[in-house]
């Protein structure tokens, strides 16, 4: 998934950048330079973030079919 | 196969517009530029779940690598056309299988569009999982599946599932066939929730406009 049209960046690469200890989208900006520059990728970047710490903390993420549960009993 | 070729690749994204009816008009009014980068097919599926939530998949043969397409004019203007502010993930990748669970039948009323975008197992190993499973496919009301995998990533996909009724579309949601991993994979990290919708239309694009 390509999360930063400027860049080129994928969604891989800023999970990368996270893991290593990215823990804002401005960390990540400077890190892989997604979001740096037009900056209107950075909610999709802040969702990989999110994916991203949970995962590394064992948390399992919530899923598309909770997500759709939850909106739609 | 390098970036340098050409090939037939699908960019797809999934997002909410203020209104879903500008889409289309807005569409064919950028035909000329579609044409500019290779788009020879633009297809819109509009959420029947969410308002205002569409999927836009764009056919493309262009020898230029994808991040080059991608910083193209064309997509910022187009959000900025039909009011996206922010920008969500592009799948970029190529079609690797469309099957044809059921046989189609004259005058049936068009099906559910089920999209998944999410990361999987291994995709070749899912093809051939999927083969083995066409007849539940059939029974739960699966006419047709499109598997789409990601050039930047291998595990990623793009799934199209067309189902016969919203309510089997329902059924398949909530209680998916085993082997359909994608379906519990979406709306985690960068991939957007599951996209149920109908299609909306397809405009074809000659290569010389």
């Amino acid at each position: 998934m390509y999360v930063c049209l400027c860049r080129g960046v994928t969604s891989q690469v800023v999970a990368d950048a996270v893991a290593a200890g990215a823990s804002t989208t401005k960390k990540v900006a400077k890190e892989c330079g997604a979001g740096a520059d037009c900056g209107r990728c950075r909610r999709t970047v802040q969702d990989i973030i999110k994916a991203t710490e949970a995962q590394v903390a064992g948390l399992a993420p919530q899923t598309s079919v909770a997500r759709v549960r939850r909106l739609f009993g | 196969m390098t970036d340098t070729q050409t090939r037939t690749l699908i960019l797809a994204s999934d997002y909410r517009v203020p209104d879903p009816s500008r889409v289309w008009p807005l569409l064919q009014r950028r035909r000329a530029e579609l044409a500019g980068i290779g788009a020879h097919h633009v297809v819109v599926y509009a959420s029947t779940w969410e308002h205002g939530r569409v999927l836009v998949t764009i056919g493309i043969r262009n020898p230029e690598p994808v991040v080059d397409l991608l910083r193209s004019r064309v997509w910022f203007d187009w959000f900025d056309a039909v009011g996206v502010t922010d920008i969500p993930g592009v799948f970029a990748g190529e079609m690797v299988e469309r099957l044809g669970v059921s046989a189609a039948i004259e005058d049936a009323p068009p099906g559910i569009v089920v999209a998944a975008m999410t990361s999987v197992g291994d995709v070749s190993m899912l093809v051939e999982r999927v083969h083995g499973a066409i007849g539940r496919f059939g029974a739960a009301g699966v006419r047709k599946v499109w598997v789409y995998q990601a050039f930047d990533d291998p595990h990623e996909v793009l799934i199209l599932q067309e189902i016969d009724s919203d309510e089997n579309a329902r059924r398949w949601i909530d209680n998916p066939d085993e082997v359909a991993e994608w379906m519990v994979g979406a709306g985690v990290g960068p991939y957007p929730p599951l996209f149920v919708g109908e299609f909306v239309n397809v405009m074809r694009i000659e290569e010389n406009l």
